[in-house]
């Protein structure tokens, strides 16, 4: 039940924060978030997990009872978690408590709303990483939507209802295509019976689905595969399906930001490990050279819209775009180092972007500008946050020694010998030129706005930022390097719930 | 003896903990950090020279461990098995020697920095210190580093250090963009060593650069099975990988086309550039090419091009060296040459040469470094050499360390530049008289030997020598023991290090006193100065002009003639009381050399005349059609929502009369699917 209490816990968290006042508001939020935090870790210690939650895995921490009957069909409370999802409620638990804390110095109204809306999220992103019945599991994925939407919308910048409109429509009209996709696939799954995805993809693998609403079995598992595939892609995202998000994080507030590139994104790719890439290997097969094509194109043209970005905020939202293609080069490769070292990316990015939107986020509140043009010399103003942004940028760009550089690195190794994906070399090859170019965008920035001489176009006197701006920041970069200098921490735990996967298809 | 290999961790960790130090205490520390760098890189040099000891007093004469594994997993690919990839420490006579040269310069640079950084008032020492620290820790580990992955880390984390050193006065607009160009240069080529390194790892699944299960055995045996490795032949694979690595070299090690960065480096405090010069990151690539060189033995054409692009760039930036006007850039364009030379020695298979080298130069040019240093202390930091002169008899400590180092790398006999020098163009020469395309290169380090020797010393006469001409250089600033011990040091080992490897006297007179050759000779089997010339025997043919001796005798007396011929003509035209630039003889090619040959010129465009572009046009295209086609979607689905909406009139007979035409529309379709009307 420990799962339960988790969500328990955050929830009520949530509604406790809701009602509290205001003024105390951000620090009673921060406190809760502490215990989910803790519950986490712990459950990262006592993790007892083996094999893919999918597929036929020892599950940790699993609960099931049934819910609801529906016709032929069942629907339970199944959750539990594997390698692959631990690092991420981990991740999601962590990053949330920091996020809470970088909200002190910018929210200044309606904090308690705002706190509850924060802790809202996380039980329901808890809930995205730790469901495996469909219907549970889309309640979450859904209800995520909802607090961010407000997010956005109520404490975002001057375009904040344009931003939050166009994040919930667009990532809501994938879901219901997906949602679609997904239901039509289980009809036309003969013999299944529940919505359980681990009955689901056995089934999957053990022939497919007959056909349904007149589409033959291979034909509909291809329709399903591309539908999903798009559905998810939107929230991934992939290019081109990626304008909503530079939009929305330059409204959206930092903390916001910082939940929405730390966890929201990876949301996209955990689904389309958990769906595409689990329960279609043949699909994946069929389909692996135009998802490398938009892998690459993800990397390469993301990380050009970087270099031509003058707001902070939107270079590294864009860079998201960039990073997350290489999640999805390693998704493809299908192989243990490229699906694994996409899951390890998903982590690591989480953290590194975290970091990033935090610091900027530090900026922005002396500054009140995120312009490139508008400040230049800031290092000298802001030692130690300047110090924290340079070292969260050499993360981003993949520095050894810091998470980013395993990810990237097991993902090309994984990518680069892919018996799967034809002409892997080259995709690989052509992927990597991103390494290039994003120290090529964050350089120009760094070199704009933290060097140089004392410069700042808006009336601001800028001193040294707080404790506990710059406390979360501290605690991110110890992770990550933790996770550079030995990423064994979690890679052993997502590799072994690569492997199953990876027997059912990919060569290695 | 080999108890002492259990503290060569050590040696890098030192100066990791002087960079925590510094950066956590650095403020409150009296020399703001100075001491714990200093006793660290003591330290580590201390453990450096029991290394060697241990080397050489040791049973197996080398030293290897793993010390933990950093990830493992199924390798795909070519291999098909696991594939582990670990840190460990591979102590052989090249990382033993390397060791000791790295931590010594260090050390003395810390010394240095003690009167050149903080006598000034400086702000940020702690930042600097920290910065020294983790640099000597980050080179100090990929020297030791036992195998690519961890070498290539380590390579990268030099890259950071000298972004951060470089940039170290950032209030300033150059430093930070001198320190941004470094980094994306060289990041340019690591994108294609860290390519080299995925490749290698898929083809062989072991990155170890020794030892049985090393990826140079794994090769070689690829090789002679004569399969196919990802559809090319094994040696055209090892040659193409070698090249892609080959890469990084050409990013760190400053050579032609990415040595542009080197330069604009000089922004740097002169202590940087004296530890990136001489030690560190320059140094990186050439040692790296020196660790695998049994890789690159395997494949004649990767050994053919380093050679060729080693002797291009030796002239190519000894001729940019002949007109700079600030001390330091002279010297830039000085390294820049000289590691041209170390690539062309082993690019023609003197692994011992360029090694020899790479220690010679180490010396002298973190002398001169260190020597300009003290010059710009003297000057009141003035670097324009035509502000100077006359210093010889005011700071003779200096002067005459400066010189010894000036004669080193001339290459004038006995100085310890000449002698390493020398042997990379004999061993050049001996292949070039079998191959034309190694004798071009040879021919090109020969030409530009001329080059060296006169912009040494125009330097050094327009430094020292003639009447001061400004009134700093009349009453110029003390220098203190800080400054001077690390000059005589270095002044020392600038004059006698030549005795490491006196090759053409022990050619001519048949002594042993090769102690270089013999300390390569040991170590890991396959990694050795033994197995190099084996494997090299099979690639390139040698032969002699004559007999061996008149061999020796041609190519130490053409590089001698012509080192005194540049040096003759420096002193014919600066040696004078009042000198003159005489830029104008030069004519036609004058401007050419003085703007670098316009490579800086097309790199800048490259980024802001294509990439920028590209990148703004990639941004409007974004906005305007991708965005736009959603923004579309949404307009017209209000659009039709919209006049959706006017049927929603309110009266209820409309609604009525929609239903039932509504009703009777779907029996009709009914009806008619159905065949009720047949």
């Amino acid at each position: 039940m420990m799962i339960e209490a988790l969500l328990a816990v955050t929830l009520v968290g949530a509604l406790v924060t809701f009602v509290a006042p205001n003024r105390i508001a951000g620090k009673l939020a921060f406190g809760i978030s502490l215990i989910p935090a803790a519950l986490s870790l712990w459950m990262f210690t006592a993790f007892d997990g083996s094999g893919n939650a999918l597929l036929d895995g020892e599950l940790a921490f699993e609960s099931q009872f049934e819910w609801i009957q529906l016709g032929d069909y069942t629907i339970s409370w199944l959750v539990g978690l594997d390698g692959i999802s631990l690092p991420l409620v981990v991740l999601t638990t962590v990053l949330t408590s920091l996020a809470i804390m970088s909200s002190w110095t910018p929210i200044d109204e309606r904090e308690s709303q705002f706190y509850g809306l924060v802790l809202f999220i996380e039980a329901n992103l808890i809930g995205v990483f730790t469901a495996l019945d469909f219907f549970v599991w889309f309640i979450f994925w859904e209800a995520v939507l909802i607090p961010m939407y407000l997010l956005i919308g109520v404490w975002g910048g001057p375009r904040r209802k344009y931003a939050a409109i166009k994040f919930f429509v667009y990532t809501n009209v994938a879901s219901l295509l997906m949602f679609g996709a997904f239901i039509t696939l289980v009809f036309g799954l003969g013999d299944v019976t529940s919505f359980a995805l681990p009955e689901i993809a056995t089934a999957m693998l053990e022939g497919g689905p007959d056909g349904f609403a007149g589409l033959g079995g291979s034909a509909l598992a291809s329709v399903v595969f591309v539908a999903m595939f798009l559905g998810f892609a939107v929230k991934v995202p992939v290019v081109p399906f990626h304008t909503w998000l530079p939009d929305a994080h330059v409204e959206a507030p930092t903390p916001a930001s910082v939940l929405l590139a730390g966890v929201l994104l990876k949301m996209g790719t955990y689904a389309l490990l958990r769906f595409n890439f689990t329960m279609f290997p043949e699909q994946v097969e069929a389909y692996a050279i135009p998802i490398a094509a938009i892998a690459v194109i993800s990397v390469i043209y993301g990380a050009m819209l970087a270099l031509a970005q003058t707001d902070l905020k939107r270079i590294v939202a864009y860079s998201s775009v960039s990073s997350m293609g290489y999640v999805i080069l390693g998704l493809v490769a299908y192989t243990q180092f490229g699906v694994g070292g996409a899951t390890f990316q998903m982590v690591s990015h989480g953290l590194i972007s975290g970091l990033m939107f935090m610091a900027v986020g530090v900026i922005y509140n002396a500054t009140h500008t995120r312009m490139v043009t508008d400040m230049s010399g800031m290092a000298d103003r802001m030692p130690v946050a300047v110090g924290i942004l340079v070292a969260g940028a050499f993360g981003y760009m993949g520095l050894p020694l810091m998470s980013g550089f395993f990810g990237e690195f097991a993902i090309f190794f994984g990518a680069f010998g892919s018996g799967l994906l034809a002409y892997s070399q080259l995709f690989t090859s052509l992927a990597m030129f991103g390494i290039v170019i994003v120290a090529g965008y964050l350089l120009f920035a760094l070199q704009r706005t933290v060097f140089g001489p004392y410069h700042l176009e808006t009336d601001y006197d800028v001193g040294r930022a707080p404790l506990h701006d710059v406390a979360p920041m501290f605690v991110l970069l110890g992770i990550i390097i933790a996770l550079g200098v030995a990423p064994e921490l979690i890679f052993d735990m997502i590799t072994d719930a690569v492997d199953p996967i990876l027997e059912n298809g990919g060569d290695a | 003896m080999e108890g002492l290999f259990d503290y060569a961790p050590a040696i890098a960790l030192f100066p990791l903990a002087a960079f925590v130090i510094a950066l956590a205490f650095g403020p409150k520390l009296p020399k703001k950090g100075a001491i714990p760098g200093i006793v660290a890189t003591a330290g580590s040099l201390a453990l450096s020279l029991a290394m060697v000891a241990a080397v050489a007093g040791g049973e197996e004469g080398y030293y290897h461990t793993t010390l933990f594994t950093w990830a493992a997993g199924d390798a795909a690919g070519e291999v098909g098995e696991g594939i582990e990839f670990t840190f460990g420490i591979l102590i052989d006579p090249l990382a033993a020697l390397m060791l000791v040269i790295v931590s010594l310069i260090a050390f003395l640079v810390h010394v240095f920095s003690l009167e050149y950084m903080n006598a000034e008032g400086e702000t940020g020492l702690p930042r600097y210190y920290a910065g020294l620290g983790l640099f000597t820790f980050s080179m100090l580990a990929f020297v030791y580093a036992d195998n690519l992955l961890m070498a290539f880390m380590f390579f990268e984390l030099v890259g950071l250090c000298s972004f951060l050193l470089i940039g170290f006065w950032f209030r300033t607009r150059s430093a930070p963009s001198a320190a941004k160009k470094a980094f994306l240069v060289t990041r340019f080529g690591d994108y294609f060593f860290l390519i080299g390194v995925v490749a290698i790892a898929a083809t062989f699944g072991t990155l170890q650069f020794a030892g049985d299960d090393s990826f140079v055995a794994a090769a070689e045996a690829a090789i002679d099975d004569g399969g196919q490795l990802f559809g090319f032949d094994a040696e055209t694979w090892v040659t193409i990988t070698g090249l892609l690595v080959l890469g990084g070299v050409i990013g760190k090690s400053a050579q032609f086309p990415l040595h542009t960065w080197l330069p604009d480096a000089m922004e740097g405090p002169t202590t940087v550039s004296a530890l990136i010069h001489a030690a560190t990151m320059v140094a990186a690539g050439v040692y790296l090419v020196a660790r695998m060189f049994g890789y690159y033995a395997l494949s004649p054409t990767a050994l053919a091009i380093i050679a060729f692009v080693g002797g291009f760039t030796a002239l190519f930036a000894a001729t940019m060296g002949v007109v700079k006007d600030d001390i330091k850039q002279v010297l830039a364009y000085s390294t820049i040459s000289q590691y041209g030379y170390m690539m062309l020695g082993l690019g023609v298979g003197g692994y011992v040469a360029g090694v020899f080298h790479l220690m010679n130069h180490a010396f002298f040019k973190a002398l001169l470094f260190l020597g300009a240093g003290a010059v710009i202390i003297l000057m009141h930091h003035e670097q324009d050499m035509w502000k100077m002169g006359g210093l010889k008899n005011k700071a003779p400590v200096t002067y005459y360390t400066f010189l010894a180092g000036a004669l080193a790398l001339a290459g004038i006999i006995p100085f310890s530049g000449f002698w390493s020098k020398d042997e990379i163009l004999y061993d050049a020469l001996i292949v070039g008289t079998e191959q034309p395309l190694i004798m071009a290169a040879y021919a090109m380090g020969l030409l530009a030997v001329f080059f060296t020797g006169f912009y040494t010393f125009r330097m050094v006469f327009l430094t020292f020598h003639g009447e001061p001409r400004s009134d700093v250089a009349e009453d110029p600033h003390p220098v203190g023991w800080a400054v001077k011990f690390p000059l005589i040091a270095l002044g020392v080992l600038a004059v006698v290090a030549g005795v490491a490897n006196l090759a053409p006297v022990a050619k001519l007179t048949g002594l042993e006193i090769e102690f270089l050759n013999e300390w390569l000779s040991s170590g890991v089997e396959g990694t050795t100065y033994v197995a190099y010339t084996d494997a090299l025997a099979a690639v390139y043919d040698t032969g002699y002009i004559g007999t061996e001796s008149t061999t020796v005798l041609i190519a130490a007396g053409l590089s001698l003639l012509l080192a005194f011929s540049g040096a003759g003509l420096a002193w014919k035209l600066y040696n004078v009381p009042e000198p003159v630039a005489h830029k104008e003889r030069l004519g036609s090619v004058r401007e050419t050399i003085e703007s670098n040959y316009y490579q800086d010129e097309y790199q800048v465009w490259l980024a802001e005349g294509l990439t920028l572009p590209l990148a703004r046009a990639a941004d409007r295209f974004d906005q305007t059609v991708i965005d736009g086609t959603v923004n579309g979607v949404s307009s017209v689905s209000l659009f039709g929502s919209d006049r959706v909406k006017r049927i929603q009139t309110g009266i209820v007979t409309n609604y009525a009369a929609l239903i039932v035409t509504g009703f009777i529309a779907l029996v009709i379709v009914l009806g008619v699917l159905g065949g009720w009307f047949l």
